[in-house]
């Protein structure tokens, strides 16, 4: 009996741990950070980096000495990254990842997790205002700003799978569009879905939080070393879990490893050609594009939904 | 680091060391949340003391020394000086020298104003376009280095003359690449017309209105945008643009996407002088014989570099060195424009209004020992230069 609870316990552990949590998520973020690297550079006609740049980007940063400046909360400025990482790796349990059924599920965890992915963006939002650095302050007030002008879309258009499955549960929304493409009844809200998913990781256009040649490195201008390692590695985790949703909430499902790889590297070949294609937004301009094209979309769609669901029955 | 006002307006500083500059200079803006309420400019972190350096070096030395006062425009500093250092002497240059000078001018007008493309894409985040542009101004680079085997101080211009020759081979290399370059740059063109997200980022942004150009004594490229007409290669042709005369180019707009158009348009009408020059190439000598020692005298020297008018002053007091030069890059001229425009602008659109000017800030560094009414005459040798830079520097590091 108590020899069962033990390994019980273990497997547990193994897959919080290593696989398909833990360490294995993090790897695969580095993977589709090196593909999209490497997709966006050929795109520029660039070269690019090697398979095992991001991995030793990270090893490089880990080992570098991490400066913690004057005047800041050092417990928030050390802690935040750690939470940002925390809370992409405990969305992971809810969501099902590479094919395998997620290792816990719930009700309404669908919620939950929406709500753990931004984390990120809070954590990095906290982590500008931490600190005294006039980039980091205009950052963070951008980050924050994005967030609660891409939040509400994204979250509706996630919610429009749930709506058409009659379920709250990731693990039961997965299960309802195993057989359908949800992408052909709700295209808008797989639209909204994938830019969402670019504002959340404020990747280019929408990559005004942290616009280089205006605010060198926005919110995480005073991070180096170690909680930069972490929060570049959350934000790989948040990448993986949004294409993940993305992939089994419109694009048939990802109950299969194979089609799971191969939906979320399409979905992310659309992003990396997104962010070819623009120049960036001003901070107002991505405010107005979410709240007046944004929300309308996953509205409309909506609106169809309802419509549709009324002339059925 | 100092401390932020506890008020909502709180100052934001671009630069020495910045991103979005590629040389150092300080950009002091201060926002209300996003809004730039007011900016300052403060020059002087890449002086190099090169006019005192040539009171102090001979005629001939000159031109090596002033070919390095820009990284881009390099050659039109030495044309510049030497059309001053001719005419003082009194010398006629070849028309072939004449029309060499010119071509390279131009080919070097087209990797600025490519250079320049891509910075200003990069400015506004859009990589892409930055990294195209800077891919097809390899081409350029190519030829000018086939022409001089230099890609960037390229050492065409001698007093007299100039040094290399232009032959068929070479000219048909010219002709290939500047047909290449001609399609790349409709493309641009009409991408930086027609991309809607690029022209969020540029149309109305920065506008400057004619007499506002006019007032801030704006140069170049900039003014043309403003509808200003101010282009030397047209106003008072030199070198060889008496034969080969330039059409100008100017947009009435005054904004960024105005800047852009000129100088893709001026890019057309490069290409097209350099295939007329190509055409017609004149035969003849490619230098003549230089006096060692110039007559005394003053004159002034006017071309138009790829960013505006550039300016020299030459003082010969009858020895082999010059008495006293004066250069005036067009960056210094364009830069009270930046000041002016960034107000009740965004902070985002603050790195694309200083691009759009185009400056080059090691250029535009002076230093000015300012009396203050004790009348005292102060002659500063390069070796008192020399010591109070490394002291001003040491000062500004700690």
């Amino acid at each position: 009996m108590a020899s069962d609870i033990i390994k019980d316990l273990l497997v547990s552990l193994a897959a919080i741990l290593f696989f398909p949590g833990g360490l294995f998520l993090l790897l695969c973020g580095l993977l589709y950070e090196w593909i999209d690297r490497k997709l966006l550079a050929q795109l520029q006609n660039r070269i690019g980096p090697r398979w095992f740049q991001p991995l030793a980007d990270v090893i490089k940063l880990l080992a570098k000495e991490e400066v913690v400046p004057e005047e800041v909360d050092a417990r928030l400025f050390i802690g935040l990254p750690i939470v940002a990482l925390a809370g992409g790796l405990t969305a992971a349990l809810y969501v099902p990842f590479a094919g395998l059924a997620p290792s816990h599920s719930f009700n309404g965890d669908l919620i939950v997790t929406i709500y753990l992915l931004s984390l990120l963006s809070l954590c990095l939002g906290l982590a500008g205002s931490n600190t005294l650095d006039r980039f980091s302050l205009v950052g963070a007030t951008r980050t924050l700003t994005q967030l609660f002008s891409y939040e509400a879309p994204f979250l509706l258009a996630l919610l429009g799978p749930a709506f058409a499955a009659g379920s709250w549960q990731i693990q039961e929304i997965a299960t309802y569009t195993e057989t359908r493409w949800l992408l052909l009844s709700q295209p808008l809200g797989f639209l909204v879905a994938v830019i969402g998913l670019m504002g959340k990781l404020e990747l280019p256009p929408l990559d005004a939080p942290e616009a280089e040649t205006e605010i060198v490195a926005g919110a995480l201008t005073e991070y180096s070393g170690r909680g930069l390692a972490i929060f570049r590695l959350s934000k790989g985790v948040t990448l993986i879990l949004g294409l993940t949703l993305i992939a089994a909430f419109y694009l048939g499902g990802v109950s299969n490893p194979a089609f799971f790889f191969l939906k979320t590297i399409a979905l992310l070949l659309i992003i990396v050609g997104l962010k070819a294609l623009f120049a960036r937004l001003r901070i107002d301009q991505s405010v107005g594009l979410w709240w007046r094209y944004g929300t309308l979309l996953v509205l409309i769609q909506w609106l169809g939904m309802f419509l549709w669901g009324g002339v059925m029955t | 680091m100092e401390k932020v006002q506890t008020s909502r307006s709180f100052t934001v500083p671009i630069g020495p060391q910045h991103p979005a500059l590629k040389e150092p200079e300080h950009f002091l803006i201060t926002v209300d949340g996003e809004i730039v309420t007011k900016a300052v400019v403060r020059l002087g972190y890449a002086h190099r003391g090169v006019e005192k350096a040539t009171e102090s070096r001979n005629w001939v030395q000159n031109i090596y020394i002033l070919e390095r006062i820009c990284g881009i425009c390099s050659h039109i500093h030495a044309t510049a000086y030497c059309l001053g250092v001719e005419k003082l002497a009194g010398v006629e240059v070849p028309p072939r020298a004449q029309a060499i000078r010119v071509l390279v001018a131009e080919m070097e007008r087209i990797h600025s104003h490519l250079l320049w493309l891509g910075v200003a894409a990069h400015e506004a985040g859009f990589d892409t376009l930055f990294m195209y542009s800077w891919r097809d101004r390899e081409t350029i680079m190519d030829l000018l280095e086939s022409l001089s085997g230099n890609r960037v101080n390229y050492s065409v211009n001698l007093l007299g003359g100039v040094k290399f020759d232009v032959d068929d081979e070479l000219a048909r290399l010219i002709y290939d690449g500047i047909d290449f370059l001609e399609k790349r740059t409709q493309h641009y063109l009409d991408v930086v017309t027609s991309d809607a997200m690029f022209l969020q980022r540029t149309r109305g942004i920065g506008t400057m209105t004619r007499s506002q150009a006019d007032v801030l004594g704006t140069v170049g490229p900039t003014a043309r945008a403003s509808n200003v007409y101010r282009d030397i290669r047209v106003e008072a042709p030199y070198g060889a643009y008496g034969d080969f005369p330039v059409k100008i180019v100017l947009d009435e707009r005054g904004d960024l996407e105005a800047r852009f158009v000129v100088r893709i348009k001026e890019l057309f009408e490069s290409y097209r002088v350099i295939r007329e020059i190509l055409d017609n190439l004149p035969a003849g000598e490619l230098s003549t014989r230089m006096p060692r020692r110039i007559q005394e005298g003053e004159t002034v020297s006017r071309v138009e570099a790829p960013r505006g008018e550039l300016f020299y002053f030459i003082k010969s007091n009858g020895t082999d060195t010059p008495e006293r030069i004066k250069v005036r890059t067009p960056t210094i001229c364009n830069m009270m424009s930046v000041v002016k425009l960034a107000v009740g602008h965004q902070l985002a659109d603050v790195p694309m209004i200083v691009v759009g000017i185009d400056p080059c800030f090691s250029c535009n560094d002076r230093m000015t020992v300012v009396d203050r009414g004790q009348g005292q005459r102060q002659g500063w040798t390069w070796e008192a230069l020399r010591r109070y830079g490394i002291r001003h520097y040491q000062r500004l590091a700690r």
